[in-house]
Order: structure tokens, then C-alpha cells, then sequence
């Protein structure tokens, strides 16, 4: 009785940690990729941005989604891919309303996926 | 993590909860929180196995949590008292002095085919060869034998009436007739209506039980020659 007791608190320990790192770890990485999907969408805004500027944002995805990985659907991290490549294409055809749209849809996608990790009824339910 | 932690809680708790309202027939020599444990484990690791758009850790999570909540369960169900009967149910005394108590055969949605049946596995093929039967809370049957039983059964006993209504087939089995039938019980009793139960074996041994009224063991006319 005391070894399932014990197993038992070690096994929702582990999990709150686990639980607790999920959540704080998956905004953090969000939080920046937002941050940079934020500037490169000044810039497209403001006509000024370049390929270059897509792959930077591209690069510190990639350094990101390795470990994101392991939380995330793999669909989800694949449908952020897609949306980034799509942007690179349109900067560097310089369709500026086009590439604002795909950033926009990136950066909701960055404010949306981070929420589903969040304990709410919604999420819940 | 903790969304996928809750999501199992509430499929556990909606399965424990359906488990005890389906009864013991559908459980099988396991508690009912060890059944389900039992039913969705395989597919908890199945589906991120098969499908790798799903991150691993999904069916990690829900292992565990289900590891969380079966270690609880056992612990309740050691401490007994009312929790324990909330989640696991209470044993069901389907066979007492008076007969077949099919009240609490109801109760755990069963027929008098599904004792019966159990009856048969252990090796008991009239009604009248126990003296009591309790339907545990993990399904399974326990029985204490009736002192006055004859030897082993010779003839298994065919289903005639069950709650009221004829079994035709098992009557021509008899070579007999549904009136034959109706004349028997309402000579003997307060007729089909009233009979919860009727058995005959191929001696012609009736085990009857009506409505409120202590079973009763007579004997069925049956045609010359006829036995199984």
C-alpha cells in the first residue's frame, strides 16, 4: 500500500513538472518566434523586407521546432513550415499584400497553438 | 500535458460511471476500473505508435494519468466502506431461498439466461442445484451448492417460460404445446402471467418459480418415450 502510494505521488509529481515545463517552455518559444514574425511584418508592411530576412526567421523556427516537437502535433509545427515558405516566395516576388497576409496567418498561429496548452474548459472540453 | 491529463480523467470517470450502470455482464472476472484500464491502454499506445503526426508524449501523459487514477481506485477499493461500493459496485445474491431473485438480476441488467449460462460454466445446470448464488462485484459467479441436490444433472433442463412468456421452440423441443404449457402453470400457480420462471429437464422435473412465491420443483407430463 505504501509502494502505491508513493509510485502514485512520484508519477503526478513527475507529470506537474512535466506539465508545468510543457507550458512555460512551449509560450517562451512562441513568445520569440512572435517577437520575430512581428518585425519581419513591420517590414513587409513597409515594403522593406528581404528574402533574407524570411530565412532569418525561417533559421530561428528551425533551432525551435527540433524540441518543439516532442509537445506539439507534427501537423501543426508542418502547417508553420508551409506558411513560412509561402512568405519567403512572396518577399522575394515583392507581393507585399499577399506576403502580409501569410505573416499575419503566421503570427496568429503563434498567438493560437501555445493557447491550446493552457488548462481551460475550452481545451478541456 | 495537464489538458491531456484532464481529458483522460473525464473518458475514465464517464467509462467507470457507464461500466456500474451496465452491470455485472459486461465486466468478466474484473473490477470495473480495471476493465476499463484494461479497455483503453491498448489504444492510449496504439494511436501515437501509428499515427506520427502525434507527439509520443500525448499517450505518455495518458499512461500515466491512467496509472495515476488506477493506483487511487485500488487504494479506495482497500479502504472499502461506501466509495468502494460507489466504484465497484456490491455483490448481488441472484439466487436465495425462494429461487431466481429476478428483481436483482434486473438490477444488474441480466436475464435468467445470463445465470444460466454462468451456472452451466460452473458446472450447475438446474436452477434448484444452488441454494444460493451471488454475482460478485467483478462478474463472476460464486455458488453454494443445494445439500438435497441430486448427483450430477442428466439432462440438461430446457427454458419454457421466461418472465411471462413461452419459449415455443424449447416447447416443441418437448414435443409439447404452448396450452399444454398455460393449463400446466395456471393448474399449478396463478398461471403464464404470474410465472417468472419454468425449466424442464428431460425427466420431466419442472423447476418453477411465480411472481412473490418460493420456487417449486414438480413434474411436467411429458409425451411417452419423449427424454433428452
Amino acid at each position: 500500500m505504501v509502494r502505491s502510494i508513493i509510485s502514485m505521488l512520484c508519477v503526478a509529481f513527475i507529470l506537474f513538472i512535466g506539465a508545468t515545463f510543457e507550458t512555460k517552455f512551449v509560450q517562451k518559444q512562441f513568445s520569440e518566434f512572435h517577437s520575430v514574425l512581428e518585425i519581419l511584418y513591420e517590414k513587409v508592411d513597409q515594403e522593406t523586407a528581404t528574402q533574407d530576412d524570411v530565412y532569418a526567421v525561417q533559421k530561428n523556427w528551425l533551432d525551435k521546432k527540433r524540441f518543439l516537437h516532442i509537445f506539439i502535433p507534427h501537423n501543426e509545427i508542418k502547417e508553420v513550415d508551409l506558411w513560412l515558405s509561402e512568405s519567403a516566395t512572396l518577399v522575394r516576388d515583392k507581393e507585399w499584400n499577399d506576403a502580409i497576409s501569410k505573416v499575419e496567418v503566421l503570427k496568429e498561429l503563434a498567438e493560437q497553438i501555445p493557447r491550446t496548452f493552457l488548462l481551460t474548459w475550452d481545451n478541456v472540453l | 500535458m495537464l489538458v491531456t491529463f484532464f481529458r483522460t480523467l473525464i473518458i475514465f470517470i464517464t467509462l467507470v460511471v457507464v461500466m456500474r450502470l451496465m452491470g455485472k455482464r459486461q465486466i468478466g472476472e474484473m473490477q470495473p476500473f480495471e476493465f476499463i484500464v484494461t479497455l483503453i491502454i491498448a489504444d492510449l499506445a496504439c494511436i501515437p505508435m501509428a499515427d506520427v503526426s502525434i507527439p509520443l508524449i500525448y499517450g505518455v501523459v495518458s499512461i500515466l494519468a491512467l496509472f495515476i487514477l488506477h493506483q487511487l481506485l485500488s487504494l479506495i477499493e482497500m479502504s472499502g466502506g461506501l466509495l468502494k461500493r460507489i466504484i465497484s459496485g456490491k455483490p448481488s445474491l441472484v439466487i436465495n431461498s425462494d429461487g431466481v431473485d429476478m428483481i436483482e438480476l434486473k438490477r444488474n441488467n441480466m436475464g435468467v439466461d445470463d445465470l444460466i449460462e454462468s451456472m452451466r460454466a460452473l458446472g450447475y445446470y438446474s436452477l434448484d442445484d444452488l441454494s444460493y448464488a451471488i454475482f460478485e462485484s467483478n462478474g463472476k459467479l460464486s455458488p453454494l451448492e443445494n445439500p438435497n441436490r441430486n448427483g450430477v444433472c442428466k439432462s440438461v433442463p430446457l427454458m419454457i417460460v421466461n418472465e411471462g412468456k413461452i419459449n415455443v421452440k424449447n416447447v416443441e423441443l418437448m414435443h409439447s404445446d404452448t396450452e399444454t404449457v398455460k393449463k400446466f402453470t395456471a393448474k399449478n400457480g396463478n398461471g403464464i402471467k404470474n410465472t417468472e420462471i419454468m425449466t424442464v429437464d428431460g425427466n420431466g422435473r419442472v423447476y418453477i418459480k411465480y411472481k412473490k412465491e418460493k420456487y417449486k420443483i414438480l413434474s411436467f407430463p411429458l409425451s411417452e418415450g419423449i427424454k433428452w
